[in-house]
């Protein structure tokens, strides 16, 4: 019974040991991700006047996004695996296409997973997103 | 060169999740048929089971930790599967510990104690992986 008890002592104090260390690299991980991952804003901006969508449909595609998006671009959507999101210098049809038909072993399909509705709705949030700081011109 | 830690954390997460229910079985199994020769022979399986779910959750947490960029918990999806994986991970690496030091069988009373949190561990980790597996397929 004693070799038991103190077992268990040495259990408890790996498993503190363990999930100290494993928030230890977290921290560590968000540090660097905070340094490297917010791409400079570009000079363009998108050219063509199109109407706001209703704000209800943006958060229903931000929610979208967190579920099905957030996990390689990121829950600010600026960048982790896969790219930043914010100010995207491409047409809608083109937004489209890439989300229902992905990237071939970069980013999977999703046209099986959302409706066209539902990827309106993720078109809809993904214009929303707009760089806060005015862009950096290096010239 | 892009690390795919999807994959790799996809690929990480399985080996701990089927062996920590695979050890319980067995021992649960070697625990009813204690007075059987068979009994200590399961119990031998769920020691050797146990161990490597133990070291097994070490690459599951660390990669998942690198493919969200050190997110410890998150929102929505991602928050409910960490709610399960970070008190899944401490209970299977004080399992693993305590077993290492104790060996494959131990007295009755205790073996039942360890049966009881070894049974809550892989239903934490079984909750881990259906997050898991809700980030990836539903919507």
């Amino acid at each position: 019974m004693n070799r038991e008890w103190k077992a268990l002592g040495i259990a408890l104090c790996a498993s503190a040991v363990s999930l100290s260390g494993m928030f230890g690299f977290a921290q560590v991980l968000r540090n660097k991700a905070r340094a490297t991952s917010h791409e400079q804003p570009t000079n363009e901006t998108w050219p063509l006047w199109q109407p706001a969508p209703a704000p209800e449909v943006i958060a229903a595609g931000g929610k979208l996004f967190l579920n099905s998006c957030a996990h390689c671009h990121g829950a600010d959507a600026r960048g982790d695996e896969g790219p930043d999101l914010h100010d995207l210098q491409m047409s809608d049809r083109h937004i489209v296409n890439v989300i229902k038909n992905g990237f071939k072993g970069e980013m999977p399909s999703f046209a099986k997973k959302h409706s066209d509705a539902e990827i309106a709705k993720l078109l809809a949030y993904l214009r929303s997103l707009k760089n806060e700081s005015p862009p950096v011109n290096d010239q | 060169m892009d690390i795919p830690w999807a994959k790799i954390h996809g690929a990480a997460t399985h080996l701990p999740l089927a062996l920590a229910g695979c050890s319980w079985l067995f021992d649960a199994a070697g625990f009813a048929l204690a007075r059987r020769s068979t009994g200590p022979q399961l119990n031998v399986v769920g020691y050797w089971t146990m161990l490597l779910a133990g070291l097994g959750t070490f690459p599951a947490v660390a990669s998942g930790l690198l493919l969200t960029k050190g997110e410890v918990l998150g929102r929505d999806l991602v928050l409910f599967h960490h709610l399960f994986v970070w008190p899944a991970f401490a209970l299977l690496v004080g399992l693993a510990t305590w077993r290492a030091i104790v060996g494959a069988t131990a007295a009755p009373r205790v073996f039942g104690y360890y049966l009881a949190v070894g049974f809550i561990a892989a239903v934490l980790v079984a909750g881990a992986g259906y997050w898991g597996g809700e980030m990836l397929l539903a919507n």
